[in-house]
This record gives structure tokens, sequence and C-alpha cells, in this order.
């Protein structure tokens, strides 16, 4: 059940997370929610709308608004994505996604401490702590990703009840992050047993990306997948880019964290 | 038959290993950057033991040749319970060790849904609300509301529960077979 006393915390989270932005530094941005290009990843599914896309995250047109040299910048928008409704998954859920230009990761987790504690000081409750965790303590590196996967969901997770970052993802994870050494230069947020937010250290050489992509539409193609479209002018625009770090938060599961709701259906108004 | 992942939900009964399971959780789960999978809780229908397993999507599961009938409780005869179908007449009897705790609940007539396993009675699933006269409690203390202050009370049919403090002996009152909680008074 939705209630008010849910609704009403958003609110002040939503606030929160704003009024820290501002006082960070942090200007707010809106991108089309309609694009050609949805997403890169081979595991997302996007949903069509007359012609294009709804974006599933606001990732690619953020880029394009840091290469004009905006500096820092974030934004709360609706995102979209296919085949994924559950009790932690909604087809339509609201991200928040901030660059923060000339960091790294680690300055990123020191954001997230500060944002999280932000909201919680809001809602006079405790300020989480979270600790820091390479995923290849937690699980082998060298697994097929298939398996990898399947032994995170199976094991791993469940152990993963008090605020963690995951860091140091296996290299095939990289996504649209730098690789360093080993691992790519990533972590995950979690946040009461839930996964909360992805970050990157953004890969700023264009044809690495567009490597990526081709591989990515290969593991598309052999599921038998349309291929996501290979957005160009993002391409372009990643070359302008500074160095930065970049991260998204699913904000109907931050509300859940905070808020101790069972389900990010309580979190959101339905329509019954 | 066969269930997909997608088909996945609470009271599915479905055969692993030889036994009959009723899914009581299940949770779509997609990390961000991979595939999905359903993780699952599954109650052995014959031993109560619960199983947690992960399936991938694709994953299916067999259905459980299962059946389930409203029948009558008759009586025990120290070892077995008597169960008789109200339409054919047809009796059964199941082994008081399988019942466990649910065996405290019973009194005659009682309906309950036996279950079929193979054809063969293995179980039975007891109403959710089942009414009963108190046989014993101290007796209500006046005036005093505190919420949540409980007592024990030991029914008719044998079973003990807390009940609040206002509830008298001889009264009869409805119980939660799942939680083994009082669920509220029952005027006569």
């Amino acid at each position: 059940m939705t209630t008010a006393q849910t609704l009403r915390s958003r609110a002040i989270i939503l606030h929160a997370l704003r009024k820290w932005f501002w006082e960070n530094g942090y200007l707010e941005v809106n991108t089309p929610v309609r694009v050609r290009s949805p997403a890169m990843e081979p595991h997302l599914e996007a949903v069509k709308s007359q012609g294009k896309y709804l974006h599933t995250s606001p990732e690619f047109m953020m880029k394009k608004i840091l290469s004009l040299g905006l500096g820092r910048i974030y934004q709360i928008t609706p995102c979209f994505r296919n085949e994924e409704i559950g009790q932690h998954h909604s087809l339509e859920f609201t991200m928040l996604e901030w660059y923060r230009v000339g960091a790294g990761t680690e300055e990123l987790m020191t954001d997230c401490t500060a944002l999280f504690g932000a909201a919680a000081q809001a809602l006079n409750i405790k300020r989480p702590n979270f600790k820091k965790v390479p995923s290849h303590h937690l699980l082998d590196p060298t697994l097929k990703p298939e398996d990898w996967f399947f032994k995170w969901v199976d094991e791993v997770e469940p152990t993963l009840t008090e605020p963690t970052f995951v860091t140091e993802y296996p290299r095939w994870q990289a996504a649209l992050a730098r690789i360093s050494g080993d691992y790519a230069d990533r972590f995950e947020v979690y946040y009461k047993g839930i996964e909360i937010g992805n970050a990157f250290h953004e890969e700023l050489n264009p044809s690495e990306l567009e490597a990526r992509w081709e591989k990515n539409n290969e593991i598309r193609h052999q599921s038998g997948r349309p291929p996501h479209e290979i957005d160009k002018s993002f391409l372009r625009a990643i070359s302008k880019m500074p160095r930065c770090s970049g991260i998204a938060i699913g904000i109907d599961r931050l509300v859940m964290a905070l808020t101790n709701t069972s389900s990010i259906a309580e979190t959101q108004i339905q329509e019954g | 038959m066969f269930y997909q992942t997608s088909q996945f939900r609470n009271g599915l009964k479905v055969e692993i290993d030889g036994y009959p399971y009723v899914m009581i959780y299940f949770q779509f789960v997609k990390p961000g950057k991979g595939t999905a999978f359903t993780r699952t809780k599954l109650k052995n229908m014959l031993t109560g033991n619960v199983l947690e397993r992960t399936y991938r999507t694709g994953e299916t599961l067999q259905a459980a040749d299962v059946e389930e009938q409203n029948m009558s409780y008759l009586y025990e005869d120290g070892q077995f319970y008597h169960f008789m179908n109200n339409e054919t007449y047809d009796q059964v009897q199941i082994d008081g060790s399988v019942l466990g705790d649910d065996a405290k609940y019973l009194t005659e007539n009682l309906e309950v849904d036996v279950l079929f396993y193979k054809s063969r009675p293995v179980t039975i699933a007891l109403p959710n609300f089942v009414e009963d006269v108190i046989e014993f409690c101290e007796p209500g203390v006046k005036g005093n509301t505190a919420t949540g202050a409980t007592k024990p009370a030991t029914l008719a049919c044998g079973a003990t529960v807390s009940v609040p403090l206002f509830i008298n002996q001889g009264e009869r009152i409805r119980v939660d077979t799942r939680t083994n909680e009082y669920a509220s008074r029952v005027k006569s």
C-alpha cells in the first residue's frame, strides 16, 4: 500500500538531495526522455515510443551536456526499462544521475556518503556508514559471465546487508567505465540489501566505447534481440568530455531503503 | 506441464526431486549489468522444509501432481487422523506425525483441504481461521486496557493461544492458524 507517510518521506528526500546538490555546486539539467539510442548494454530492453525509445537512463544526453563544459551536473528523471517488473523493479522508475568533473570513483563515494547522510538526516534517521569491498573479494572474477551473475544473485547479494560500495568489477562488466589494470573502475551501491546505484570513472575514448558497443550488439544478436543503435553524436561528444565520474541512483529504491518499505510499488502512486 | 519463471506465483505447486513443493516467495532480480533471475522459496508440502532456489530466465519447474479435496475431520485413533469427503463419503486417513502442530486445531466436522499427491492423501491445509471456545484462562482484569498485554488461554480443542486480557473463560474466539494468534472475539 502506498501511504501518505511514504510519499511525504519521498518529498523530504528529494528536497534534501536537491539542496545538497545546489550547495555543492551541481546544476540541475533536463534531457529528452524520448531518444534514438536507448542504451549500450546488452541486457537492457527499452520501451518503444513513436519511432524512438524511452530512455533507460539519461547517460548519453547528460554526457553531451558535459561536453559543452557545464561542469558538475545532476538530473532527476523518469526512466523506463522493459521486462523489469518485481518487488525491486518497476517498468517506470525515477533515476538520479550526477557527474563530478575532474574526479574519480573515490570522490563519488564521498559524495554518496554525504548525500545519503543528508537525506537520512532530513528524515531524522541514522546516517548510513558505507564499507568498501572489491567484487573479486566476494566472487571469482574468472567465472563465465552467466555463472558469475548466477552466483552473484544466488550467493553474494543476499550477504550484502550492510551499506556497501562494491568496487573493481571484472573487465567484461566495464560498460562505459574505464579499465584500470585487471578491473573496471566502477562501483555499485548496496543499501539495505538492495543494489541502488551504479558508478563509473568514465571512459573518454570514443573508439574504445564503439568497440564495446559493437561487442554488446553481437551478444544481443546471438540471443535474437535487435541491436542498440550506435549513437555517433554521443561518441563525438565523448571526445570533448572532461575527465569525470558519474553515478546513477534509483530514487524509488533509495526511498525504500530510507523508509524501510518492502516493495518499490509502495514508493510510487499506483493507477490501481 | 512446466512453469516458466514468468509464471512463478505464490501458491504454485511444483515437483522437485520427487517431492511436491508450494512456492511461498518469489522475487524477480536483475543485476544492473546482467540477465534476469527469479529467487524463490519453496515449501516441501510433505515435510514443511523450506528450500531457497534461484532460477535463470528460461528454466522451468514441473507442475506437481497434486489435488486438494475439501473434507471433514472425523476422529483420530491414536496414530491416524480420519477425514471424509462430504459428497462422495470417501474416507481417508493421515498419520498424525505428518500433521504436526496442525492436528491441535482439529475438532469434529472441521472442514479442511486434504492434499493428495499422486493420488495418495499426504497432508492437510487448515482454514486460515478457526473458532473455538476457551476452556481455561485466568480471569479478565477490569480496566486494564494496556495494548499488547496478553495471557495464555487453552481452547476446547486443546490448543493454547495468547489472548488479550479482557477475554474471559467460556468465550468463543477466532484464531489465525497460520500464526497461532488470537484474531477476534466471536459474538454468540
